[in-house]
């Protein structure tokens, strides 16, 4: 029993294969026309209206729907759901539980991922975005409910428009594998 | 999925032995990054391919798999004539109608076999083995012996809707080979023999 606890710790398979030169550089150009986007429009046109579009977790995005497109974790229904689900999740968290910081940042993610596998929206940077509404201050955490429509949705969907134009563009790519 | 990787590692895919590189080999060759790792492939691929083999055996029938261009020889047939017609064909197995063409008997190689003497016949080596151990090599059936005199009887046979897995099943149970296919009233349709249910799994698995 013990034994076996502690075998399953050495793993048991390995890492697929690195992916070729070319989806490295369509990644690459996805990824910089996607956050470059986002990041124009943040700073370029919003930073003045105290406004916000840009947030960490949807860097984190860029890596699975610029450099993972076929994962399920990177389709349409997961990307926008597994924001949207985590951002409203986040923001109750922090109304319910604020000032208890710890606790509302730990069941913010705890249920973001929770509720993202029941709605079959897992999206990994979900979990930040959850985050993301309990740790980041009055900028955010003003906003409220509004969260989850700016910066996490209008943001995400930003993206989304560049992930479909960009890696359509590939010949050897597809985007996305399903909508919803 | 550690449940899983240790099922792989007692259970052997059925079909192919994959190997994990044969996995990495076929993930280098679609391009962009695969989220899966081949472990879990592996698990994926050998579940997949057992639910295929269930699910053709569920549904595939005698009727899609069974031979038509059938020997059937006739009960007054000479046996000399029934072995001559089972080499001229190639198979190791007859079904015996009579005159409406109704299964009455299945005339097998073991039953020539246990008819010359072999004490145990379970194959032609059972034949080769009491040749080589006995100096009197083989007593001939009589050339007057007849198919109904060596026959098996009754016959074992199933309906043209019978699923191939409960075919299997009978073979197995019964340990035979063949099954003769009969319409209600007992006339002849077709023999379903293990080649056909390994013919059958195996070409609709690889298409």
């Amino acid at each position: 029993m013990i034994g076996n606890y502690f075998r399953k710790m050495i793993g048991a398979t390995q890492s697929p294969p690195r992916v070729g030169l070319a989806e490295i550089l369509w990644s690459w150009l996805g990824a910089f026309l996607g956050i470059g986007a986002v990041a124009y429009i943040n700073y370029g046109w919003l930073d003045a209206t105290g406004l916000l579009l840009l947030i960490g977790s949807l860097g984190a995005s860029a890596v699975l729907i610029y450099g993972a497109i076929k994962s399920p974790l990177a389709q349409p229904r997961n990307f926008l759901g597994g924001h949207v689900i985590s951002a409203l999740i986040g923001v109750t968290a922090f109304k319910l539980l604020a000032p208890h910081l710890w606790l509302a940042a730990a069941l913010a993610v705890a249920f973001s991922v929770a509720l993202m596998h029941a709605t079959k929206t897992l999206h990994p940077p979900g979990g930040a975005t959850a985050l993301i509404a309990v740790i980041s201050g009055p900028q955010v955490t003003n906003l409220g409910y509004f969260y989850a429509l700016m910066p996490v949705g209008a943001g995400a969907l930003v993206m989304l428009a560049v992930a479909l134009l960009v890696n359509n563009l590939a010949p050897r790519r597809r985007y996305p594998e399903f909508w919803w | 999925m550690p449940d899983a990787s240790d099922k792989t590692e007692s259970a052997p895919a059925p079909g192919i032995d994959f190997k994990e590189e044969d996995i990495l080999e076929a993930m280098r060759a679609i391009p962009g990054y695969l989220d899966i790792t081949p472990g879990d492939f592996k698990e994926v691929y050998r579940l997949a391919f057992q639910h295929a083999l269930e699910r053709l055996s569920r549904d595939v029938t005698a009727a899609e798999i069974m031979t038509t261009d059938v020997v059937a020889v006739k009960p007054d047939t000479p046996v000399a004539e029934v072995a001559a017609a089972m080499a001229r064909r190639g198979v190791s197995g007859a079904p015996v109608v009579d005159a409406e063409h109704k299964v009455v008997g299945v005339i097998s190689e073991k039953d020539f076999l246990s008819r010359m003497g072999v004490v145990e016949p379970r194959n032609f080596m059972s034949l080769v083995a009491s040749c080589l151990m006995t100096k009197s090599c083989v007593t001939l059936p009589s050339e007057s012996a007849l198919a109904e005199d060596i026959m098996n009887s009754p016959a074992v046979t199933v309906a043209p809707d019978t699923p191939v897995r409960a075919i299997a099943a009978r073979l197995t149970q019964k340990g035979i080979n063949r099954v003769a296919v009969t319409d209600p009233a007992g006339r002849l349709l077709g023999l379903v023999s293990r080649r056909d249910i390994v013919k059958a799994t195996m070409g609709r698995v690889a298409s």
